[in-house]
């Protein structure tokens, strides 16, 4: 356990000490910026304030920092985050392959399973570390915006919409964090097990993206109404629920068990491939 | 120390390695010549488990690489021709991230071992800022962590100033004379081969051809005739070899004297015959172009 704690240090060394990995998080702070200015145009703020007014509540405490940070880390989850999660699982394995360093981690008496596990581990904890800080520095730069109040959440493709108070909003929208996390570990995941086959890493990163845009195109087809909750986009967006005023814990759990299992499922594919692969110069 | 048993491998049905097999002894530093593509890197690959043999097996140490690679590996250390390190990182962070990952050793290892290869001024600055020579020694430096026994060595000497090939010939010694080291290694530099190895192994098209040992300065004798196929014959029936470049050595017991009058008398014009102390490379050459 100590040898694969220190392998695991070895691993987190190597992403934090590329300058991408924090391009990647000044890349967040810039786009939250760009976002939060856009909330701040008058004619953004006064739909948000007509929304919030007409369901009989008030806008000058419902428009606030927690509701801000909450349409931050919508704008960023959807645009941002998803691309970034790509691009580093994506590169994690193949980039290594592409440069030769995995033939010298080969060199060494460790299984390619090993390797794969201190891998997806890193990943896992990446998405989990982007994650907390795209939402803590949402929340933030809300607070410094509009102050404390209420947390107003409006999402009309996932059917919430819904009104809380400011502690009690506080406590859901940190609840999302590790739920966020899960969520967005599933583009991890399949940008990982796609590393793992022979391909360049821009190609797992593609793959990824058009995967989850097809995914997400299809399921907001009528044709395809009965079938919505199978779509992978339609599982990965149930973290919103935490939202509704009664939370559906045995929807979440569900949809959270199908996640889990298309990770490990994505998980052993990628080993599978790995083990298999020859890696020459 | 090292026994390959009937390696092949191919890829998409093009063969890079038919039946090789070989043993290397402990204490031995062995060369493995050929051009390029003639199979040296698939057989290291064989070795260090990076690719799956179509049949045969390549046992390291007594354990077979194949089926209990964790075993067999434990004891090797490998240089690749283009070392790839994480240009990002310290030398120092990548050998600790290296050897990490065959167990945990103290800094005080990893700093004798990085003087070793002369390298403690410039340990903790990052790889980009290395030159191909310190590239070539931090390589070495992550090959001889934790402790190997077995040393693989693909082209050790690619790219180095003259300087370099040298420190890294003698490091080669050092390493099998002081440290009891059996080292394997490839290099095209055949002049290296001939300097450093006890034995060679030949590669050619991804057959073995030659595997033994050389003796520098081996009598060959070059021949200027005027008739080199009705030559042939007459040289094979009285106990040369004919080789490429109009080389010709004898086999045991025969005499140059013997096999020129042996032409005279097949009407074979003997125009001279200059006595050639063989190269490595003459030798190479004989093999490939026979």
């Amino acid at each position: 356990m100590r040898l694969f704690m220190h392998q695991l240090g070895g691993e987190l060394r190597k992403l934090f000490a590329r300058k991408r990995t924090f391009i990647g998080f000044g890349a967040f702070l810039t786009f939250e910026i760009v976002v939060l200015f856009l909330l701040r145009l008058e004619k953004v703020q006064a739909t948000v304030r007509r929304v919030i007014e007409n369901a009989g509540y008030d806008a000058s405490v419902y428009l606030s920092g927690l509701t801000l940070g909450f349409l931050i880390v919508m704008w960023t989850v959807l645009l941002l985050e998803a691309l970034f999660l790509a691009l580093v699982a994506g590169d994690v394995v193949s980039k290594e392959v592409e440069d030769g360093s995995m033939r010298m981690m080969l060199c060494r008496p460790v299984s390619r399973g090993r390797i794969l596990l201190l891998k997806a581990i890193v990943v896992a904890f990446y998405t989990f570390v982007l994650t907390l800080f795209v939402m803590v520095t949402a929340l933030l730069a809300g607070f410094i915006n509009s102050g404390i109040g209420g947390l107003f959440v409006f999402a009309p493709l996932e059917g919430v919409f819904a009104f809380h108070d400011f502690w009690p909003g506080l406590l859901r929208y940190l609840a999302v964090i590790p739920l966020l996390s899960l969520s967005l570990l599933t583009i991890s995941a399949l940008a990982f097990c796609l590393s793992c086959f022979n391909m360049k890493p821009s190609a797992a990163t593609v793959i990824t993206l058009s995967v989850l845009f097809a995914d997400s195109i299809l399921k907001n087809i009528p044709y395809f109404d009965s079938l919505k909750e199978m779509f992978l986009t339609y599982k990965m967006a149930v973290w919103i629920h935490v939202f509704d005023y009664r939370i559906p814990w045995e929807t979440m759990v569900e949809n959270y068990a199908w996640l889990m299992a298309i990770n490990a499922t994505l998980f052993l594919i990628g080993w599978q491939a790995f083990e298999r692969r020859d890696f020459k110069s | 120390m090292v026994r390959l048993d009937n390696l092949s491998k191919s890829f998409r049905g093009r063969p890079a390695l038919s039946g090789l097999s070989l043993e290397i002894g402990r204490g031995e530093i062995f060369g493995l010549l050929g051009h390029n593509g003639a199979g040296k890197s698939t057989t290291f690959g064989l070795m260090l488990g990076h690719l799956h043999p179509d049949s045969g097996e390549a046992f390291i140490a007594g354990y077979s690489v194949q089926r209990e690679r964790a075993r067999a590996i434990s004891r090797v250390g490998a240089i690749f021709e283009a070392p790839a390190f994480y240009e990002y990182m310290s030398g120092w962070h990548n050998l600790q991230f290296f050897v990490s990952l065959s167990g945990i050793e103290p800094d005080e290892r990893l700093l004798e071992i990085v003087k070793l290869v002369r390298l403690e001024k410039r340990i903790h600055d990052p790889v980009r800022t290395y030159s191909h020579g310190m590239r070539q020694r931090l390589a070495l430096a992550q090959a001889l962590l934790p402790n190997p026994e077995f040393v693989l060595l693909d082209e050790p000497t690619e790219g180095l100033d003259p300087e370099g090939i040298q420190e890294m010939r003698e490091m080669i010694r050092h390493l099998r004379d002081e440290r009891g080291l059996t080292v394997m290694l490839s290099s095209h530099l055949l002049s290296e081969i001939e300097l450093l190895c006890d034995r060679v192994a030949i590669l050619h098209q991804g057959r073995m051809i030659f595997c033994g040992s050389w003796k520098s300065g081996e009598k060959h004798w070059r021949l200027d005739l005027d008739d080199w196929s009705k030559a042939a014959p007459v040289l094979e029936k009285s106990g040369a070899v004919s080789g490429a470049n109009q080389l010709v050595s004898l086999r045991e017991g025969g005499d140059m004297a013997d096999v020129v009058s042996a032409l005279v008398h097949a009407g074979v014009r003997v125009r001279g015959v200059e006595v050639v102390k063989a190269t490595l490379e003459d030798f190479y050459m004989s093999h490939i172009i026979p």
